[in-house]
């Protein structure tokens, strides 16, 4: 393969939000004070190369833009403001469309008016479907599950879940190809992938290279909000018969403060983003894009309509419940298909992925010279 | 003789040179450069115990003011009457030394000075007590030429207040107006028919982005305008006789062939067409032509090169008219020379970087030049092809090496750096953006080394303009070849990118340009005539980088702008003034000073054998003359000290050891010798 130069690509990473990528004089400052960089992924300098020559197919083959995590001190120390961390940054999300098979996430990305228009669309389905399926609305007293009935709402639910499933599949797939079929160039034997798959729920869970940065509070900020989304999500997807419901149920109730947990931490963990991102306070908030803001103020829309339901139907106001619930049922569709495989909130599954694809390649380079190491011992 | 340190002498008898020699010894530490290898106190009592030696001193830094008083007071008061140091090399501090020595009321050349820098310390770092015995030795041999130095003085000449500059670019219109407001005859002599040079051919300049023409229009001006200054275009310097403040310069200058009022209409009738030089050989011009508007002198010239007959015919108004080319010589009398001749562009051979095989890779001088000729708003093109993507490449003909680089005819390459090229070719690149900001631009360099203030601002625009810089060795050239028949662009540049490891990187282009380095004009016949002597890079060289930047090694011949090395518009002109500047101190007091160190020949010995004439290499430094002894007339050996360089060869070749060099003679030679084999122990040296 010759590598050719494309000055294209880096027109169109202006559009991912590539603040100054042009500036850079290849000095390496950036990876040398990285704390995250290795060796084997010396990145920011190698990928921000890549993209000034323009060398496509090696980036789509490359993990590291997944492996930062946006400390920004490349960004603070940078001699040309090339803002290399937010070069990264527009590279996560340039990858992230060219990762989603349907090709929406690079309209997304690239304009506004397609992400705005899209979620209104979504709002017209989801007033649709309400309209067509809704139950009768009860006055006297609150009885959400009448109004919305929790088979269909669980069912549209499932449906839901399996369409998004299926459809982040096959992005994680296109990922899969991109680094390890096109871009391993070494042979990976089974055991590999079994014996490193560990990567996977670790660093989902613990999210534990951004705490490598030398300031942890964004990494503990994420920590909270991952919390609330995670147990949220497993509460709707696995318990939605037992969370939505008419019982009124005493405080100490596990469905009631793990509810407010998983709320709070919803509202805290995003609200720091959006109020960081306004106040551009540290690096990782200096450049934001409309995908940037779009995530955290969907999450908070989300949570808040959730906990109005919540309230209205405490204090026993059945027709505010009803409207608050149909505000909240705009939300959640919106998030999976404006911000989901296609955008921002798949980066939950193509960061420990990447982990794992790296891992998975390093271990194989090491076996791949190990043999000739344990011959010689046999010797 | 232990009285020596205390006796007091007047200063009038120290100027006699028949006194008993009082030697003053001084050893230099140089700061740390002499003091941290050579024990110079141990220096200074060794020496202390030779013979006339009456005072050994040593100093941090004996060139400092403290340093030479100290020295002036112990000729003054301890009665010293030769003088020696050991310190950096002579070509350093030789004329302080004797500011210092003469100052005292000696007689300058009772001083000799010991190279015990270069020549020992820095060279024997490693080895203190061998350069400390070195440095006695070197010096035990000064001390031994010291105590037969002779009162010497310097050569006096009257000179000429003329000044004669060769060479019509920048440089060489700066010396002559500098010159000229120093109250001093100019004559300028330009080989082409028309001034200007190499600046007329640019557009703007570095760093300041002016117009060429608009600087260069009014320094022309001015010059032409001048009543000191006489303009000879289309001339050549072709004899040189004379010396500094006396030289006899026959200039050699060829018709125009036309006059103001057959001009325009031989430019009309001319049909025959040649590249036009102005540009490059992008363009044609006639043979009758004039080199860029507005030009000097407006009169137009017939293009003899091309002529080979030496005439033209051309039929003007019905009427058949021969153009002929008289050449005329005529002499002038000057005082001192500017060499001014300036560069050439470097050509690349025959496919390096695909130049002359491909018709898309240009040169940086032809690529400003088409920029010129590309009218505002019109799309770049290149033989009808739109240019998309374009290429430039560094260095070449720049920092080449040997066994990479293909040699040129006479088996050299250019290894020097040539300067000018990284800035030109960023304001090239910076003009070219803001005319054309959808083209693709790829900057392959080296290096780049944009040196100058205000240069690094090209850089920096560039690189915040979407340009792609790549880095290659010099060891792994680019190469440019035709893509293959697929492909968009015509051309590729293959380079080894080392800001991308060092992988093969392929650039399609449809237009490369080549920033050339500078060469210096071919000046051979000019070169012999004055002496001069080019370096290895072929570049006229200066008698010292630093202290001596802009005179040759012949006195009354400097240099000034590119004849000397690459340089930008503003460091040729400050060459050019500096030049101007050195001519104007030597000549407008009406006499030139020469060092005395000639030859000098003992009419008693000379028995008029020629030996020395038929070996000397210079003209008129040495020749058989009649002279009348004890009545009879014979022919003897005369020197003009004028032409002499005080090379030595003369003095070798007389058999009767008739001839000796003033300040270096045999005499001297043998004690030194003599002191630098001497057992040491005799004097009561024990480190021997």
């Amino acid at each position: 393969m010759s590598n050719r130069v494309d000055l294209g690509l880096l027109k169109e990473l202006k559009e991912y939000g590539h603040v100054n990528v042009e500036a850079c004089f290849n000095c390496g400052n950036c990876t040398a004070i990285c704390p995250l960089s290795t060796d084997e992924t010396p990145f920011p300098r190698n990928n921000i190369r890549l993209l000034q020559v323009g060398l496509k197919e090696r980036i789509l083959q490359s993990t590291d833009p997944w492996l930062c995590y946006y400390c920004g001190e490349c960004s603070e120390t940078c001699p040309r403001d090339a803002e290399p961390a937010e070069a990264q940054m527009a590279l996560r999300r340039w990858l992230t469309a060219q990762y989603d098979w349907t090709g929406l996430g690079a309209r997304f990305y690239t304009s506004n008016t397609w992400a705005i228009g899209a979620l209104l669309f979504m709002t017209v389905i989801v007033l649709t479907l309400i309209a067509l399926f809704h139950g009768p609305m009860e006055t006297d007293h609150v009885e959400l599950n009448t109004f919305a009935p929790i088979h269909i709402v669980h069912l549209a639910d499932l449906v839901m879940a399996v369409a998004i499933s299926l459809y982040l599949f096959m992005n994680v797939y296109r990922m899969f190809s991109f680094i390890i079929l096109k871009g391993a160039k070494v042979k990976i034997p089974l055991s590999i992938y079994l014996t490193e798959a560990w990567n996977l729920p670790y660093q989902f869970l613990t999210q534990k290279r951004f705490s490598e940065c030398e300031d942890r509070r964004p990494w503990l900020n994420h920590m909270i909000l991952a919390s609330g989304y995670a147990l949220m999500f497993a509460i709707i997807v696995l318990f939605l018969n037992w969370f939505q419901t008419d019982n009124l149920y005493p405080l100490f109730n596990p469905q009631r403060w793990l509810g407010y947990y998983a709320a709070a931490a919803l509202i805290y963990g995003a609200g720091m983003a959006i109020w960081g991102r306004a106040k551009k306070d540290r690096q990782l908030h200096k450049y934001s894009q409309l995908s940037d803001w779009l995530f955290p103020i969907l999450l908070i829309l989300l949570a808040v309509s959730g906990l109005l339901v919540h309230i209205f139907r405490y204090v026993g106001m059945p027709l505010a419940t009803y409207y608050a619930y149909v505000v909240h049922m705009i939300f959640v569709p919106s998030i999976y298909f404006v911000v989901g495989p296609m955008g921002k909130w798949a980066h939950l599954f193509y960061r420990p992925l990447a982990i794992y694809f790296q891992a998975v390649k390093e271990k194989a380079l090491v076996a791949q010279t190990a043999p000739a190491v344990a011959s010689v011992g046999a010797d | 003789m232990p009285d020596k340190e205390t006796s007091k002498l007047e200063p009038s008898q120290m100027k006699t040179d028949t006194e008993e020699p009082r030697i003053g010894v001084y050893t230099c530490y140089c700061g740390g450069n002499i003091g941290f290898v050579i024990d110079c106190e141990r220096v200074a009592d060794e020496l202390g115990k030779l013979p006339n030696v009456v005072v050994t001193r040593t100093d941090m830094s004996m060139c400092s003011d403290v340093g030479q008083t100290m020295i002036e007071e112990d000729i003054r008061e301890h009665g010293v009457n030769r003088v020696v140091i050991g310190a950096c090399a002579p070509s350093l501090h030789e004329q302080t030394f004797r500011g210092t020595v003469s100052r005292a009321g000696l007689n300058p050349y009772f001083y000799h000075h010991v190279g015990i820098r270069e020549q020992d310390s820095w060279v024997h770092s490693h080895d203190h007590e061998g350069a400390t015995k070195k440095a006695i030795r070197l010096m035990s041999a000064g001390i031994a030429k010291a105590r037969l130095l002779e009162p010497l003085e310097p050569i006096k000449l009257s000179a000429e207040k003329h000044a004669l500059v060769i060479g019509g670019g920048v440089a060489g219109l700066r010396s002559a107006w500098d010159l000229s407001r120093r109250g001093l005859k100019v004559t300028l002599v330009e080989k082409s028919p028309f001034l200007g040079g190499h600046m007329a051919q640019l557009e703007k300049t570095f760093p300041s982005g002016e117009e060429a023409g608009g600087l260069l229009g009014p320094l022309i001006a001015n010059v032409v305008s001048d009543p000191n200054i006489t303009v000879h275009t289309y001339s050549e310097v072709t004899g040189v006789r004379g010396y500094v403040g006396d030289f006899h310069i026959q200039i050699t200058q060829q018709s125009r062939g036309v006059d103001d009022t057959l001009g325009e209409a031989a430019m009309q009738a001319c049909k025959t067409e040649v590249q036009d030089e102005f540009n490059y050989g992008l363009t044609n011009r006639k043979l009758v032509y004039k080199a860029y508007p507005g030009c000097y002198p407006s009169t137009p010239a017939v293009d003899w090169d091309h002529c080979p007959d030496g005439y033209l015919e051309l039929e003007i108004d019905g009427r058949q008219i021969k153009l002929e080319n008289q050449p005329k010589t005529f002499d002038i009398n000057t005082g001192a020379v500017v060499v001014a001749t300036g560069f050439q562009p470097y050509t690349p051979l025959k496919g390096e970087y695909g130049y002359l095989e491909h018709p898309e890779v240009l040169t940086l001088p032809q690529f400003i030049r088409l920029l010129t000729l590309i009218p505002e708003g019109k799309e770049l093109q290149l033989n009808g092809h739109r240019v998309h993507n374009i290429g430039f490449v560094h260095c070449v003909g720049s920092r080449q090496i040997e066994g990479i680089h293909e040699a040129q005819e006479d088996g050299q390459v250019n290894n020097y750096c040539s300067r000018v090229c990284c800035t030109a070719t960023l304001q090239a690149i910076n003009e070219l953006r803001q005319r054309y900001p959808d083209l693709n631009i790829v900057d392959i360099y080296e290096d780049i080394r944009t040196y100058g203030r205000g240069h690094e601002e090209y850089y920096a625009e560039a690189s915040a303009n979407q340009v792609l810089f790549m880095r290659f060795h010099g060891e792994e050239p680019a190469e440019v070849v035709r893509a293959t028949d697929g492909d968009k662009s015509p051309l590729l540049i293959r380079v080894k990118d080392y800001l991308t490891w060092g992988e093969e990187i392929e650039v399609p282009v449809d237009m490369v340009v080549l920033a050339v380095g500078m060469m210096p004009t071919s000046i051979e016949d000019l070169i012999r005539l004055l002496k001069v002597s080019p370096g290895t890079d072929r570049f006229l060289l200066e008698v010292h980088p630093k202290l001596r930047p802009v005179e040759t090694a012949v006195p009354g011949v400097v240099l000034a702008g590119t004849a000397q090395g690459p340089m930008n518009i503003k460091e040729s002109i400050a060459a050019a003034s500096a030049a101007a500047s050195k001519v104007a101190v030597l000549l407008s007091r009406g006499k030139v000073e020469l060092e005395p160190f000639v030859a000098h020949v003992d009419h008693e010995l000379c028995t008029g054998s020629g030996e020395c004439v038929e070996v000397c290499a210079y003209e008129d430094a040495i020749s058989l003359k009649p002279v009348s002894m004890d009545g009879k007339e014979v022919e003897k050996a005369l020197v003009t000290s004028a032409n002499c360089v005080g090379c030595g060869v003369c003095v070798s070749a007389c058999p009767n050891l008739a001839i000796d060099l003033q300040g270096w003679t045999l005499k001297q030679y043998d004690a030194m010798v003599d002191a630098l084999v001497m057992d040491m122990s005799a004097i009561g040296v024990k480190h021997e």
